[in-house]
């Protein structure tokens, strides 16, 4: 189950994001996930879930959207989705294509709130 | 205040910079590194065996390779060639700095060939660049044809697919036809060798593709 490496990969470089802007708190986080990252949704938001909270920011959330595969044609430069992982171009059907997203885990962006300072009431 | 800070990275990007790096540098030195993808008992530590004897003394190959425990795939192979046995301790898939560990210890001298035998898991291997040039993924006969269609990603990033212990196939539900249509639609690139890596058949032409591949060392690069 990688998805637990991964999750510990995403959060290393959430937190230097929120190093990086002054230790506000972490709301939320987005990701785009394809159908070749080799991951199960279910599995990241559940080690989301754990991981999150020792690492002390168990109230923030992970967003995961699905997005579809794209693949691009070496020959005609058509995008086109492979259609159960097809990938040879329905175009001009040259068999070199490229895949061009859906196939990885893309951090998106990262929601945080900064922290009042000395605010009282 | 509430601020969105756009990132818009793939999380793996270091890791992939680093497998890049890894791979400029065998490069330079002259070794083609090849990633053994397979389900466990695919054969892919038979299919080193035959490729050690093959070649002899005309090739310098190394092997890495992957359990999550034992080092028994190390034992056999090393009366054969130089081994040396990554266990991961419960882990899916072998990384890049337990890779770059293993070849610290191999022993010193130019290589032509870095096997790196992957942990038998059509799965999680596939997601992990290991800075190899070239990935092959292993299937054999008693597997069942149906692999290339339910494990996309291992076939869609290999260059070739070795279909082992062909020997078998008179007692076997496997129609060679089948997967190779099925490992082609999803990538139309990939070359298909078939052989028995115990009877010793079609490791010819495996070897030879092997050299072939190393001849266009400078030029290869994985696919996408």
């Amino acid at each position: 189950m990688h998805e637990m490496s991964l999750v510990r990969t995403l959060l290393a470089q959430v937190g230097e994001i929120v190093s990086a802007n002054g230790g506000a708190a972490l709301r939320r986080v987005r990701v785009q996930v394809g159908p070749l990252a080799g991951v199960e949704p279910a599995l990241m938001a559940s080690a989301w879930k754990q991981l999150s909270a020792e690492a002390g920011c168990g109230d923030a959330t992970l967003e995961i959207e699905e997005v579809p595969l794209v693949a691009r044609c070496r020959g005609c430069d058509m995008d086109f989705q492979p259609l159960q992982f097809r990938f040879r171009c329905p175009s001009c059907g040259v068999p070199e294509t490229d895949t061009i997203s859906g196939d990885g885990v893309v951090l998106q962006c990262v929601v945080l709130d900064d922290i009042e300072q000395g605010a009282s009431t | 205040m509430t601020r969105v800070i756009t990132v818009q990275r793939d999380v793996a990007a270091q890791a992939k910079e680093q497998a890049e790096d890894f791979r400029r540098e065998m490069t330079r030195r002259g070794t083609l590194v090849v990633n053994l993808l397979s389900s466990p008992g695919a054969g892919k530590t038979s299919l080193l065996a035959a490729t050690a004897v093959h070649w002899g003394d005309q090739q310098r190959m190394a092997v890495l390779v992957g359990d999550i425990a034992t080092d028994r795939d190390a034992q056999r192979l090393a009366p054969l060639v130089p081994a040396v046995q990554l266990t991961t301790g419960g882990a899916c898939h072998l990384d890049l700095p337990l890779v770059q560990r293993g070849l610290e210890v191999l022993p010193p001298g130019d290589l032509d060939f870095l096997f790196i035998e992957n942990v038998g898991n059509l799965v999680c291997p596939s997601s992990h660049d290991l800075g190899e040039h070239v990935r092959v993924v292993v299937l054999s006969t008693t597997e069942g044809d149906d692999k290339p269609a339910k494990y996309p990603k291992a076939f869609r990033t290999s260059r070739a697919m070795v279909i082992n212990k062909i020997d078998l196939l008179p007692y076997v539900s496997f129609s060679i036809n089948s997967a190779s249509d099925d490992a082609l639609s999803i990538q139309p690139q990939m070359e298909i060798l078939s052989v028995s890596a115990l009877q010793v058949t079609g490791i010819d032409r495996w070897c030879r593709f092997l050299v072939e591949l190393r001849a266009r060392l400078p030029q290869l690069c994985p696919p996408r």
